[in-house]
């Protein structure tokens, strides 16, 4: 009986939880609730597919480092920073040898005809091709992830710097040398920012397809690390271990997505977007010419 | 101040290929021989096509000549080149002040130079604006006050105010005889209108389709100089009559 007169109550609150849901925020929310929905009755369908509460219950004590029952406890902190640290090193190494070859390849004729190809060869090849090879190479040791981390980026930044820098405008560069500005200063000021966005594209995709190198790398050949965790759990058969560090992984990249990266490019390109950097218009409208 | 800067062309060609298949070398400057000396402003006139930027880019070395030579000294050194291009040519990531730095290596001493040369173009209170935020006319006052900056010998100027309406153009003109008024560089300036040229300069050469020089005119006026005078209007008129002889008698080569 109360439901209807609260409705009858007020238009204006319906439409204010009406506008809030399909605001941005409440629009991302619909969408978590309606999966966690889907992700409920699947369980009832399929009993071996461990439901949400069951892997919440699962993370609390893996994160908290209670037991999980027997002789196993939480270790959630120590796997997660060493694939991090494996993960950043790797990832700071394709980075820099993608940008240097990408910058190569795009302002010099000659070194696109030898390089291009090789390039474009890397990046069709699929991570596990590097996990393994990795493995072989350096055997079970940190090496493996890191350099499969590094092999697997460095083609994507390699390619999509190249583009950008094929991109500066000649005008640009025609000013630069008349005014006789050095190599290193057009390189910091006029190649990277016109190629920022590009370098912005290829890290995103470079981190996406390098946290997959990592955790395959680590499930291959792990000791350590969330690879080697989420291997563990599935081998031990519990499931919900397995899902459960799923959800990590995909909740650490939509993370650093959502608010590092996007915040870094706000940053960087504030130039092109006025409305941050305060501007007196009575003043610029006096002088306009 | 110190040695005067020397500009020296000496039967200068320059010819490009053709453009297509089966077709007939361009000549863009034929046999040219020219000198300019000393603070002067040198117009260099001409329809389009008659190698007047050809000729900049030879004087900056973006392009060499098929014959001749140049030869760009202040005193016994190679000159040292200032710029304004067509359209402004600024970083448009890096704020007005920055840009101004982006071309010189001095710090400090930059600053203030730059700042200077700002406040003469009237936009002293740009420093921390980005170039997306100026309007075309402001963004060139910057090309213009960065050019001076750089203290150069000689200034190079191709066709600096045609992509500007007119009232924003005959504001720089002004912003442009202040700045050379003080300064007194020795400037090349090139462009197609022949009112600019006479009411700016102190010489004005003047180049027939297939790059020869048709005329060379000197102009006796006390600078800066307004649109609106009449002796100015007067000369303007005059030049103009000799400019349109030039096209019944040339035929392009």
């Amino acid at each position: 009986m109360t439901a209807p007169i609260a409705l009858q109550e007020g238009p204006a609150s319906t439409g204010r939880i009406r506008q809030w849901l399909i605001s941005p925020i409440g629009a991302q929310l619909t969408a978590v609730v309606f999966f966690v929905t889907l992700w409920q009755l699947l369980t009832l369908i399929a009993p071996r597919v461990p439901g949400p509460v069951e892997v919440t219950q699962f993370l609390y004590t893996e994160i908290t480092g209670g037991s999980h029952g027997g002789i196993v406890t939480g270790e959630f902190f120590e796997h997660f920073a060493i694939t991090l640290r494996r993960f950043s090193l790797g990832l700071l190494i394709g980075f820099t040898a993608g940008l240097l070859v990408g910058v190569v390849i795009g302002l010099s004729g000659l070194a696109r005809a030898l390089l291009n190809d090789t390039v474009l060869v890397l990046l069709t090849m699929p991570a596990f091709v590097w996990a393994f090879l990795t493995t072989m190479w350096f055997g079970i040791t940190w090496q493996a992830p890191v350099l499969t981390v590094a092999f697997v980026a460095f083609p994507f930044v390699a390619i999509n710097v190249a583009q950008g820098a094929r991109a500066i405008t000649p005008e640009l560069k025609h000013m630069s040398s008349a005014f006789e500005v050095g190599r290193w200063k057009q390189f910091r000021h006029l190649i990277v920012p016109a190629v920022a966005g590009y370098i912005f594209a290829g890290l995103r995709f470079a981190i996406i397809v390098g946290w997959n190198g990592i955790l395959l790398s680590e499930w291959f050949s792990g000791q350590a690390g969330v690879g080697f965790r989420t291997r563990y759990w599935f081998d031990a058969n519990r499931y919900r271990g397995f899902v459960g560090w799923v959800i990590v992984f995909i909740v650490f990249i939509v993370v650093l997505d959502r608010v590092v990266l996007n915040r870094f490019q706000a940053r960087a390109f504030r130039w092109r977007d006025p409305i941050e950097v305060e501007v007196d218009l009575s003043q610029q409208e006096q002088v306009g010419a | 101040m110190h040695d005067v800067a020397r500009v020296d062309i000496q039967r200068l060609s320059k010819i490009f290929p053709p453009p297509n298949k089966g077709g007939d070398p361009v000549t863009a400057i034929g046999d040219i021989t020219l000198e300019v000396e000393g603070n002067v402003f040198v117009s260099i006139v001409g329809p389009s096509g008659c190698g007047k930027s050809t000729l900049l880019n030879i004087l900056s070395g973006v392009e060499t000549p098929t014959s001749g030579t140049v030869s760009v000294v202040e005193g016994d050194r190679p000159a040292h080149l200032g710029y304004v291009f067509q359209d402004a040519r600024l970083l448009p990531w890096r704020t007005v002040m920055d840009n101004m730095l982006y071309v010189r290596d001095d710090g400090e001493a930059g600053v203030a130079k730059a700042a200077r040369y700002l406040e003469m173009v009237g936009l002293d209170h740009t420093h921390d604006m980005f170039p997306g935020q100026l309007s075309g006319g402001m963004q060139q006052r910057v090309g213009i006050a960065r050019a001076f900056s750089v203290d150069p010998d000689l200034l190079l100027m191709d066709e600096p105010f045609s992509h500007l309406d007119a009232i924003t153009a005959r504001s720089l003109r002004d912003h442009l005889q202040e700045l050379w008024t003080a300064t007194r560089k020795t400037v090349l300036f090139v462009t197609h209108d022949v009112v600019e040229a006479v009411q700016l300069s102190d010489r004005i050469i003047v180049l027939a389709p297939g790059g020869r020089i048709f005329d060379d005119i000197a102009i006796d006026l006390p600078h800066p100089r307004r649109a609106a005078d009449p002796k100015v209007a007067t000369l303007q008129a005059e030049i103009l009559g000799r400019f349109e002889e030039m096209h019944p008698t040339t035929a392009p080569t």
